[in-house]
């Protein structure tokens, strides 16, 4: 496991234990380059993305390659796991309407799936939803698609004036209410579900490299603590099937919170 | 949002994180509001109470749209 942590910011002559540093997150550049101005770096993070991408693109392509009726294993999981989303998501969420939302949230929901999941996959044991700008990213697709939707099946003025005056409140409490609900929507929508999943992700691989490094530093510290080894040896692993928990829960979250915006979106239309 | 037409838009998970949003919205505009009066004034209190009123003012609209 300690193979591929990075160099913490210890000094060499420390004998203390050597906690992990933000510089997790920013593991050094395989190349990079400059393109229109704009300056990118390509870390072993964003390869573990181009990796996860494939791997779900590879996993949905087999799956339908060579389609029967009466479907083969692949063919089988390619099918179930979308019509988990379709119909476990989609249609429960936004109803018969959903369905047309079905392939976005799909794509949503397995990339980030597939993205968390590298978080506890040897060798690439980092998500890249633990960088900001992988969440931040998706949560911006999601906000623009649920204001055009709203716009599209609502009109501009009707969608605007649903969010700024929800029916069931007095009228003097508008002037307290409106700002909030604007707020709400257009701004802590997008920022909650852009930093509920960054910070699940970041959390989470800090909490496996500390116990990682802990099972690392007990048992070479030459002195009765090495007792304690097995411990966090053993919290280590524990931990790495609780983020496997986190890691499915948060890619389902996002999923089932864009598809409310989305019902949302449509709902005040009748 | 929607007002629970929908079969099983009443899932917990995210009325709650409608919830936690309206909370959050209603303390941060309401006391950004106080803050801004703050600098404007010179005061320090404003934003405390801004604060209070945004808090009250979004408990207040969660229980009109979820407490049913």
């Amino acid at each position: 496991m300690s193979a591929i942590i990075l160099a913490s910011e210890c000094p060499p002559d420390d004998p203390g234990f050597c906690s992990p540093t933000v510089n997790e997150f920013f593991p050094p550049a395989l190349t990079e380059f400059t393109l229109l101005g704009v300056h990118f770096e390509i870390t072993r993070i964003t390869v573990i993305m181009w990796v996860a991408t494939a791997a779900v693109m590879a996993f949905f392509v087999l799956s339908v390659r060579r389609p029967e009726m009466v479907p083969q294993k692949l063919q089988w999981m390619g099918e179930a796991a979308y019509s988990f989303v379709r119909d476990g998501i989609a249609r429960e969420v936004i109803g018969r309407e959903g369905l047309r939302f079905a392939p976005y949230l799909a794509a949503v929901f397995f990339f980030i799936l597939a993205n968390n999941v590298m978080g506890i996959v040897p060798f690439a044991q980092i998500s890249p939803n633990a960088k900001i700008a992988l969440p931040a990213m998706l949560a911006g697709l999601t906000y623009l698609l649920f204001n055009w939707v709203g716009i599209r099946s609502q009109g501009v003025g009707p969608y605007f004036k649903g969010i700024s005056f929800p029916p069931g409140v007095p009228k003097p409490m508008y002037v307290l209410i409106t700002p909030i609900e604007i707020a709400s929507t257009l701004i802590f929508r997008p920022l909650t579900l852009a930093i509920r999943l960054f910070a699940n992700m970041f959390a989470g691989h800090l909490l496996l490299v500390i116990f990682a490094l802990g099972t690392v530093y007990l048992l070479q510290v030459g002195n009765f603590s090495v007792i304690f080894a097995p411990v966090s040896f053993v919290m280590a692993i524990v931990m790495t099937f609780f983020e496997l928990l986190v890691q499915i829960l948060q890619a389902y979250v996002f999923t089932v919170l864009t598809a409310t915006y989305l019902a949302g979106a449509l709902e005040e239309a009748h | 949002m929607s007002e629970g037409r929908q079969p099983s838009d009443n899932t917990g998970a995210s009325q709650g994180w409608a919830v936690l949003g309206t909370l959050l919205a209603g303390i941060c505009v309401w006391g950004g509001v106080g803050w801004l009066v703050d600098l404007w004034l010179g005061t320090t209190f404003v934003k405390a109470i801004g604060v209070i009123v945004g808090a009250a003012a979004s408990i207040y609209y969660v229980t009109v749209r979820f407490g049913k």
